[in-house]
C-alpha cells in the first residue's frame, strides 16, 4: 500500500472520530477545522511512533486530536470575560455523555471514577471530557486554584490505585 | 522529596505530572514544559501512554461529525505538495530521531495504522500477502524496548533497540512463539542500535501475523537449554502491514 492510499484510508475511517473530539474541546467550528488539519499532519509526520506505541490505533489517534485541541486552548487568548463565557456556553452537543454515564461506560475507568467523591469525579471528567483548565475547574467548584489542584492531584492517586488493583 | 505534601514517593510527582499533562489541566507554560520531556524522556511518555490507555474509555462517547470537504484537501495540500513520504515536517528530536532515521519505518507504521482502523475493530489485519510483518516489543516492569521488522524478502528480521541494556555477562535472545507451542530461538540479538537477525528456512515458513516475539536473558552466547532460561524482558505481536 503506497503512503498515500494510506493517509487516505486512514482519514476516511477516522476524520468524523477526530473532528468530533476537536470540537468537542475546542466547541468552536473555525478552530476545530483547524485543530483537525493539524492533527493529520501529525498524524503523518509521528505514524512511525505509533508501532512503538501500546495504545490501540483509534486511542493513539484520539489522544492527539485531543492533546492539539488542548494544546491550541491553553494558548488561545481569550477577552478577560472569556472564561466565565466559556463556563455559561450552553454545551454544543449535550446529552451523550450523561447518557453514557448513566448508562456505565465501558471500561474500568468509570467504575474507579464511580468509587471518587461526585464532584471530584465531575472534575476528572470535566478536564478529560471538556479540556477544562485547572483555573477553569476551580472557577466552576468555586475553590482556590491550588485547592482545586491538591484535589485532583489526590482524586488522580486514588484512581491510578483503583486502575492498577 | 516531593512537591506534593501528600504524595508519597517522589516517583509519584512524575506520575502526577503525566496524568495532569493527560487530562490537559496544566496551564499552558507547564504544558508545553512536560510535552517537551515527554520527547526526550521515555519512561515519562511511558507514563502518559499509561494514563492515555486507562482513561481513553472516557472519549468513546463523543459523537462522530464529519468534517467539511474541503478540509482533506487542505490537508492534502499541507501534506503533499512539499514532496513525497511521510518525512517528518519539523525535526525530530531526543529519542525519536533515531527511529525517523529508521528509513522505511514511518511508511510502514501509517499502513499499519490505516489497515487497523479501516477494519473492523477487533480483527487484525491479515493481508493476503504478507511480505512484511511489524511488532514493537515491550514488557511491563522492563525498559526493555526494540522493534522489529520482517521483511520475507530478505529473509532478515531488522531490529531497532530502543531503549534498555543487557547486563555485563548477558544477552538477549530472541524468540517466536507460535499459538501455545514452545518457543524457538531466532538467535542471539547483537548489541547495537540497529541489528539484523537471519530467519532459517523453518522459521520462515511459519512466521505470521499474530506470532509473537519475545526477547528474555540469557547466558552470554545464548541459552545452553534451547528454550528460554531467564526473564522475558520484551514481547510484542507481529502485525501485517
Amino acid at each position: 500500500m503506497r503512503d498515500r492510499q494510506a493517509f487516505d484510508l486512514l482519514y476516511r475511517h477516522t476524520s468524523a472520530k477526530l473532528f468530533g473530539v476537536c470540537l468537542r474541546v475546542l466547541n468552536d467550528r473555525g478552530e476545530a477545522e483547524e485543530a483537525l488539519q493539524e492533527v493529520f499532519v501529525k498524524i503523518w509526520t509521528k505514524a512511525d511512533r505509533f508501532v512503538v506505541s501500546e495504545l490501540s490505533p483509534i486511542s493513539w489517534l484520539v489522544a492527539i486530536a485531543r492533546n492539539q485541541s488542548i494544546d491550541r486552548l491553553r494558548t488561545r487568548r481569550r477577552p478577560a470575560a472569556g472564561l466565565d463565557a466559556a463556563i455559561d456556553v450552553p454545551d454544543p452537543a449535550p446529552g451523550p455523555e450523561a447518557r453514557v454515564m448513566a448508562s456505565g461506560e465501558s471500561g474500568r475507568i468509570s467504575q474507579c471514577l464511580d468509587e471518587l467523591e461526585k464532584d471530584r469525579a465531575a472534575a476528572v471528567r470535566g478536564a478529560y471530557l471538556e479540556g477544562m483548565s485547572y483555573a477553569e475547574l476551580a472557577a466552576r467548584h468555586q475553590v482556590p486554584m491550588n485547592t482545586m489542584r491538591t484535589w485532583l492531584r489526590r482524586s488522580l492517586l486514588k484512581l491510578r490505585d483503583c486502575l492498577e488493583r | 522529596m516531593s512537591n506534593l505534601d501528600d504524595s508519597g514517593p517522589a516517583a509519584d510527582g512524575d506520575d502526577l505530572l503525566a496524568a495532569e499533562y493527560v487530562l490537559g489541566v496544566l496551564p499552558a507554560e507547564e504544558r508545553r514544559a512536560a510535552a517537551a520531556r515527554l520527547e526526550r524522556d521515555a519512561s515519562f511518555a511511558r507514563l502518559a501512554e499509561r494514563w492515555e490507555a486507562h482513561l481513553a474509555p472516557l472519549a468513546e462517547s463523543w459523537q462522530l461529525v464529519e468534517p467539511p470537504e474541503w478540509a482533506k484537501a487542505a490537508i492534502d495540500r499541507r501534506l503533499f505538495q512539499a514532496g513525497p513520504g511521510p518525512a517528518p515536517v519539523a525535526a525530530a528530536s531526543g529519542i525519536w530521531q533515531s527511529l525517523a532515521l529508521w528509513r522505511g519505518l514511518a511508511g510502514a507504521a501509517l499502513a499499519a495504522l490505516a489497515l487497523m482502523v479501516a477494519l473492523p475493530w477487533p480483527e487484525r489485519p491479515v493481508p493476503a500477502q504478507r511480505s512484511q510483518l511489524v511488532a514493537s516489543l515491550a514488557a511491563s516492569g522492563s525498559e526493555v524496548r526494540y522493534l522489529a521488522v520482517y521483511d520475507a524478502a530478505s529473509d532478515e528480521v531488522a531490529l531497532r533497540h530502543v531503549s534498555g541494556e543487557r547486563a555485563p555477562g548477558s544477552d538477549f535472545e530472541l524468540w517466536m512463539i507460535e499459538g501455545s507451542n514452545a518457543p524457538v530461538s531466532m538467535g542471539v540479538i547483537p548489541s547495537g542500535t540497529a541489528v539484523r537477525l537471519p530467519v532459517a528456512p523453518a522459521a520462515k515458513a511459519k512466521l505470521d501475523s499474530g506470532d509473537v516475539l519475545a526477547v528474555s536473558v540469557e547466558p552470554a552466547g545464548g541459552s545452553p537449554s534451547g528454550q528460554p532460561t531467564g526473564p522475558v524482558v520484551a514481547a510484542g505481536d507481529l502485525q501485517g502491514i
